[in-house]
């Protein structure tokens, strides 16, 4: 089926559509890995938002349930350049095709993708539109327009958990942690898992006085979608716990801690969106390459105020913040994906959060 | 971390010539590092024996030797040069073991050198056997099952514990040479004991089988501060069982899961750890199950690599330059990324496209060679291609390869038509599975034979183990082209009427002008107008290391259809060069090195260059040579569509070798204008015809010739003419099938087996000039004025391929009197073809008479060596002259003749196709080259033979046994050789006559007749020099014997008389006087302070 994706600024692309049809509207975001296409449609980080993947061949190694970071598939659109009519791999339960189609994803695919991330990079993000049912330039862009007002749903309610959730119970209670749940992906936790801990999740809204109750040695602020509505109200409530729980902000998460310890964050022209993003304490030659997808930043100098608040790491690219930390107040604030390094490994961040716990 | 200052001078080491499984990627990183050193301040010292190199180029280090790469000659270097460090990442497989034996004879501790890029520690962990299991066992990375053996015993032992098949690997050594799959016991011993020679240290390893496991490789980087990236991942097209430089290989790797990949990444950084590396990269192998994702490490090479030269290439990260810079103590965040010019180095590139390398065979040359591909390498060459998806890089690497094919068949040259496989009989399915069961270099072709002959994929694969997902992709192109076929004209001058949709989804998938043409009926011409009338065009895409996250500053280009126009040309002059294409025999380095010095000399004269070539190996691929990169098959189609875009004033076609001559006239055809001779000229010195009226007008001589179709023709040119005579069918390149012949019978043996190479193309009869004396003259020309860049005399006698001889600079035995007249000659035809730019010619020498055999109206492989000799960068100057200049102005006006002697001699590749005879002939086949250079002749000739790998003796025995008419000449050759106190051993046959002449010869028994034979001496290391001259066209079976094991126990030999005069007095020289080493750059000072 024919389909059209159309930016705010004019400019449009030609492509094949599969899964979904009709229309989709979000804000249009690349990312430049080349595996992951499964783990990225199910990061609640992506919802709402187009996802363009730069890689042009795409579904190559199938679907299968074990790769799904949450339950569902969060993205408004999917839009690519070649699907891969095959999957081959021994892990596959599932062709992309036919995982699409039971996940009724509006996928555009046969779109020249180069061009689009090109543009992307010279113009930042923009929202767009793509449809298999309108192809008429000034009605679709009234369409963005429509969209872009009424702007005022968050997903947040939609990515959290209702209730409290149990996930790995244990019997010391020492090992306790509370996560605040801003859309967490499965890699978050099956690491924290790995490392022993007992994890409660809890909805995005709870109040201070309800996770202390429940007594956990620390509280970690997930991942999830950014500039929601709703994030300064969370923000305001983490402030409270500040000091009496040692506390990890992961990504947006991180951007919650920023701003409940009194900073601010701005929007980056484009965003952080792939796996390769070199990082370093700024003290020190030794650095990683880390996976990232955000758009927002802490200010560097939002921090320079805040007492006892250390940069420990930014981007070598951009000089971007990328992690902060205090001792005292027993906080780190990773901007990066924390990400196992490999089969049943736990990322540095948690072991050092870890030891911040003793 | 800054870098070093502790140390000041760093020594090079290169790879030596180019051989299979070493080509022009050390060259590749060897400039690259020369480069980074120099920028960072350091002093350096290179050394390499191939002359052919842009890194032994004057200007690139500050002291260059052209010297034999072996522990002696590099230790008078190191005396004499006195370094503090030695760089031994950066010279392949030569580079790393020759800094390795240096530290085992503890010369490097000697003279205070360390060993900078890849410690010792490091090299002993990756390269010996029983240190990489053991290391890798320690980081719980699992290896396959192997024990070492150090005899046969031992392998036979190991084997039967393991059970077949089984790998076997020689230990330190290249490219994977000496190693074998073994399926039985008997296969096991013979393998093993060729192995145990071919290994430096006399180590095999003998391993599990993993045949048909995915091969999964990872370029990975570590510098002194630990910060590890991977520059790509790459997956091996061909499983597990063809040698990974035999393979077709894409990156990044294809159908590998996240957690796969992440899983990869985790286990090469503990590995690159493990071993050690720490200011440098190292190529990582795996094997991987393909059925439950089990993973062994196969091996790390902690250097530079071939594979880490096309990581470089397929991603625009100059691994070479950084991995210098790392060895020098900076850190990755220190050192710029030059493409981006934003970010660093610490970050890992990623792409937007697939990059397919295919490798380029040539058993033709080795007919008797089966045409199989496995553990140990046979490609001499490889291409790169990019594509937006794999069709379009797979089809774009089948035309890149230049084997006549124009994409993923369907381009009329299919040995198996379409309606043979509408109803394919047993035999043929037969055929056509046995071609994808046994790996070989025609199986992609095969795969499309078996998906049209109703083969499934799944069939396919678990005959080939070839993953599912090429193939269906290959499937994919078998369905376009059954769908293009329903618009085939009647008549080839119809109209097309092929959808305009179609048309661009055959583009978007690779399929060429040529192949539509065929499969349409049509013209390439009329499909490429048909194209252009529908807007129908493609687009350049960049390869910019970060898939369009950054602006490119220094990118390069491939095509590819979509939407927007990315390769936006400048308003500069420019100057497109057409580049050599993959490496093969014939077409080499040399002229690789041209192309750079093109590409030098445009910028030296204010010009953009444009740079059109599809080899990753190269220099002249390298993202900063030229102005602007075009990755690119050197088609016709792909070259006017750059050309099309970028309006250049003219295109370069005599440095690439002949597959950009051969375009020339399309090309003017096509309105491109040809800088240098002109098209019309280039015409007459390639035509025959044309040429030989030349001749006779300008009243030169030419050995007498005449062509037929049927034996009676030939019979009736022969007598007239005389034997022996040289015959070969027309339009077959590089003396391929050229045969010598001495009579009427050989005639007919041979005209019978032509025809079919020939067709309808008639046989050429040349008069076989017989112990004539060859000569190769290389001369530039600006249409006023004509030098001489130099006479090189060969030192093998006629008969023997141009690029086979060693050749001597000046010559060594000519008269001034035929100089003069090989003088005369070559200007008068330089002037007759208004010479623009180079041309060489051959000549062949008897009874003081002067032939013309060939003139070659473009750089010839000569250039670079001759240019090194005498001191001038001919292909730069003759750069300068195409663009407008004269010799006058650039300061070349008179012929040099130099002070010291040169002398280049041929490497060739027996040792990969086992059983091969070694004699030389017309049919070129050496895969490299080597210069020796000294004070006197017979020192720059021994020179030259240790860098080609013969290890000449001063003392021992040597076994001589020569053809009828040569044993008049051995008798000298011999009486020397016994003066110098050498034994001579014989066959009956000539040692009757040497036994005459007062020579004592102990006589060995026919190989058949008795033992020891000179097999068993020679298997025993008691003979140091074999001479053996052919008897005949069907040499005698114990001769090819005696030389395919010379060859097998690597024993010193010559095969022609004069080659054996010059050993001899190579080796009296030798004894005499030790050898020394003297740098070019002195070479060079010296002979302009005597002018």
């Amino acid at each position: 089926m024919k389909a059209i994706l159309l930016l705010e600024d004019g400019k449009s692309f030609t492509a094949e559509a599969m899964g979904a049809c009709g229309e989709r509207i979000g804000q249009v975001i690349f990312n430049t890995a080349v595996v992951g296409y499964q783990e990225m449609l199910t990061d609640p980080a992506n919802a709402g938002k187009i996802l363009v993947l730069t890689y042009p061949l795409i579904g190559n190694y199938g679907c299968a349930p074990k790769f799904n970071e949450s339950k569902k598939i969060w993205p408004a659109a999917l839009v690519i350049k070649e699907k891969t009519r095959i999957s081959s791999n021994w892990q596959a339960r599932q062709s992309f095709d036919d995982y699409v189609k039971e996940n009724k994803l509006f996928v555009a695919y046969e779109l020249d993708t180069r061009t689009l991330m090109v543009h992307l990079r010279q113009k930042g993000e923009l929202l767009g539109i793509v449809s298999t049912e309108d192809f008429e330039t000034k009605r679709l862009l009234s369409k963005i327009e429509a969209f872009r007002k009424n702007q005022k749903e968050s997903f947040l309610p939609q990515v959290s958990v209702k209730n409290p959730v149990i996930l790995r119970k244990g019997r010391s209670k020492k090992r306790n942690i509370a996560v605040l749940d801003l859309g967490i992906t499965k890699s978050i936790t099956h690491q924290l898992e790995a490392m022993g801990f007992n994890l409660e999740i809890f909805p995005y809204n709870t109040q201070p006085k309800d996770i202390l109750r429940h007594r956990p040695i620390a509280l970690v602020l997930s991942g999830g979608p950014e500039e929601q509505a709703g994030l300064d109200k969370v923000a305001d409530n983490i402030r409270a716990l500040i000091g009496r729980l040692p506390i990890l902000g992961i990504s947006c998460g991180h951007q919650v801690l920023a701003k409940a310890l009194g900073g601010t964050v701005s929007k980056l022209k484009i965003g952080h969106r792939g796996v390769n993003y070199p990082i370093a304490d700024p003290a020190s030659y030794k650095g990683e390459i880390t996976t990232q997808n955000h758009a927002y930043t802490v200010d560097a100098e939002s921090l320079e105020k805040i007492r006892d608040i250390k940069i420990t790491a930014h981007n070598l690219n951009d000089r971007s913040v990328e992690e902060i930390e205090s001792k005292k107040l027993k906080v780190i604030g990773a901007q990066y994906y924390p990400c196992s390094p490999g089969l049943g490994e736990t990322n540095n961040i948690f072991k050092r959060f870890a030891k911040m716990l003793k | 971390m800054p870098k070093r200052k502790d140390i000041k001078r760093i020594l090079m080491i290169g790879s030596g010539p180019i051989v299979i499984g070493q080509a022009c990627e050390f060259d590749y990183s060897g400039s690259q590092a020369c480069k980074a050193l120099r920028e960072e301040g350091y002093y350096t010292i290179l050394v390499n024996s191939n002359p052919a190199t842009i890194m032994t180029d004057p200007g690139m280090a500050d002291v260059t030797y052209i010297e034999p790469l072996n522990v002696e000659m590099v230790t008078k270097i190191i005396a004499k040069e006195r370094p503090d460090a030695i760089l031994p990442t950066l010279g392949g497989q030569t580079g790393l073991n020759l800094a390795f034996f240096l530290m085992k004879e503890g010369i490097l501790k000697k003279y205070g050198v360390e060993s900078i890029g890849a410690s010792v520690e490091a090299i002993s962990c990756a390269e010996d056997r029983l240190l990489f299991k053991k290391a890798m066992q320690e980081i719980g990375i699992d290896v396959p099952k192997s024990g070492i053996a150090t005899s046969v015993e031992e392998g036979l032992r190991i084997g039967s514990n393991i059970g077949f098949p089984l790998i076997l690997r020689p230990a330190y050594c290249l490219g994977g040479s000496g190693g074998a799959t073994a399926y039985n016991k008997e296969e096991l011993g013979k393998f093993l004991d060729k192995g145990l020679d071919t290994s430096p240290v006399h180590q095999v390893l003998v391993e599990q089988s993993v045949l048909g496991w995915k091969e999964i490789e990872f370029e990975v980087m570590r510098d002194c501060a630990d910060n590890v990236i991977m520059i790509t991942s790459m997956e091996n097209v061909d499983p597990m069982g063809v040698h990974t430089g035999d393979s077709i290989v894409v990156a990044p790797a294809q159908t590998l899961t996240a957690e796969e990949y992440t899983n990869f990444v985790n286990l090469s950084k503990k590995i690159i750890r493990r071993i050690g590396v720490s200011g440098g990269g190292a190529n990582i192998q795996f094997g991987q199950n393909p059925n439950n994702g089990q993973i062994v490490i196969i091996e790390v090479n902690p250097r530079l690599s071939r594979s880490s030269a096309l990581a470089s290439k397929a991603t625009g990260f100059p691994i070479a330059r950084v991995a210098t810079k790392l060895a020098v103590g900076l850190s990755l965040p220190e050192v710029m990324n030059q493409i981006t010019a934003k970010t660093t180095s610490f970050f890992e590139p990623t792409v937007d496209y697939c990059v397919f390398k295919i490798c380029r065979f040539t058993f033709e040359k080795f007919p008797k060679c089966e045409r199989l591909i496995n553990t140990s390498m046979k490609a001499v060459g490889e291409a790169m291609s990019i594509g937006r998806n794999f069709k379009e890089a797979l089809q774009k690497g089948i035309r890149s390869i230049e084997t006549g094919r124009f994409g993923f068949g369907a381009d009329g040259k299919d040995k198996i038509t379409d309606e043979e496989l509408l109803r394919p009989g047993n035999e043929l399915m037969k055929l056509i599975k046995d071609k994808i069961r046994i790996p070989n270099d025609e199986r992609l072709f095969y795969i499309r034979y078996a998906l049209k002959a109703g083969l499934s994929c799944e069939d396919i694969y678990h005959l080939s183990r070839i993953d599912r997902w090429f193939i269906d992709n290959m499937k994919e192109l078998v369905e376009t082209e059954e769908e293009i076929k329903k618009f085939r004209n009647k008549h080839s001058e119809d109209e097309l009427k092929i959808p305009v949709e179609l048309l661009l989804e055959a583009k978007k998938d690779g399929f060429s002008d040529r192949q539509l043409s065929h499969l349409l009926n049509s013209k390439e011409e009329a499909v490429r107008k048909f194209r252009k009338k529908n807007n129908t065009k493609n687009v350049y895409k960049l390869v910019d290391t970060c898939a369009g996250e950054f602006t490119a500053k220094q990118p390069y280009f491939y095509s590819t259809y979509e939407t927007q126009e990315e390769g936006r040309p400048s308003k500069n002059k420019k100057v497109v060069i057409l580049g050599g294409g993959p490496n093969r025999i014939g077409q080499g380095i040399e002229f690789d090195y041209c192309c750079c010095h093109a590409a030098y000399a445009l910028r030296e004269e204010g010009i953009d260059s444009i740079m059109i070539n599809c080899n990753p190996e190269t220099v002249s691929t390298d993202y900063d040579t030229s102005d602007r990169l075009y990755f690119e098959p050197l088609t016709l189609e792909d070259i006017l569509n750059v050309i099309e875009l970028e309006k250049p004033m003219g295109a370069i076609v005599q440095f690439g070798g002949q597959t950009p001559l051969n375009l020339s006239v399309a090309l003017r055809n096509a309105g491109v204008h040809i800088l240098g001779t002109s098209a019309e000229n280039i015409d007459i010195a390639e035509d025959r015809k044309r040429f030989k009226q030349m001749l006779e007008k300008l009243k030169l001589l030419q050995p007498e010739s005449g062509t037929a179709f049927t034996f009676q023709e030939a019979k009736q040119v022969a007598a007239k003419i005389g034997y022996p005579v040289l015959v070969r069918p027309s339009y077959v390149l590089g003396g391929r099938a050229m045969e010598i012949v001495y009579d009427e019978s050989t005639l007919e043996k041979f005209i019978h087996e032509a025809a079919s190479v020939s067709g309808e193309h008639p046989i050429l009869i040349d008069k076989f000039l017989e112990d004539a004396i060859e000569a190769d003259v290389d001369v530039i020309g600006d249409g006023d004025t004509f030098v001489i860049g130099g006479i090189m005399e060969h030192i093998e006698e006629a008969g023997i391929h141009s690029g086979d001889s060693a050749m001597v600079l000046p010559p060594y035995s000519l008269s001034s009197d035929i100089l003069n007249k090989i003088r005369e000659a070559t200007y008068k035809m330089a002037k007759e073809l208004n010479l623009l730019g180079l041309m060489n010619v051959q000549y062949a020498v008897k009874d003081d008479k002067v032939y013309i055999l060939e003139v070659n109206p473009r750089a010839s492989r000569t250039v670079p060596f001759v240019s090194k000799v005498i001191g001038v960068p001919l292909a730069k100057l003759a750069t300068k002259v195409m663009l407008g200049k004269k010799l006058k102005s650039l300061g070349f006006t008179q012929e040099i003749i130099p002070k010291h002697v040169a002398i280049k001699e041929s490497v060739f590749p027996f040792a990969r196709f086992p059983g091969v005879d070694i004699i030389l002939g017309p049919e070129m086949r050496s895969t490299g080259e080597v210069m020796g250079i000294d004070t006197d002749f017979a020192r720059a000739y021994i020179k030259s033979q240790i860098a080609a790998g013969q290890n000449l003796p001063k003392k021992g025995n040597v076994f001589i046994s020569v053809r009828d008419r040569d044993k008049r000449a051995v008798i000298m050759i011999a009486k020397k050789l016994q003066d110098l106190g050498f034994s001579i051993y014989s066959t009956s046959g000539t040692a009757v006559s040497l036994e005459k002449s007062g020579v004592s010869v102990k006589i060995l028994p026919k190989i058949a007749e008795g033992r020891p034979n000179l097999l068993d001496l020679m298997k025993d290391g008691k003979i140091q020099l074999v001479i053996n001259t052919p008897s005949g066209r069907i040499p005698r079976q114990d001769e090819v014997k005696i030389r395919s094991h010379v060859v097998l126990y690597n024993v010193p030999y010559t095969t022609t008389i004069s080659g054996a005069q010059a050993t001899v007095s190579g080796i009296e020289a030798l004894i005499k006087k030790d050898l020394e080493v003297q740098s070019l750059q002195q070479y060079h000072k010296k002979a302009k302070g005597k002018r």
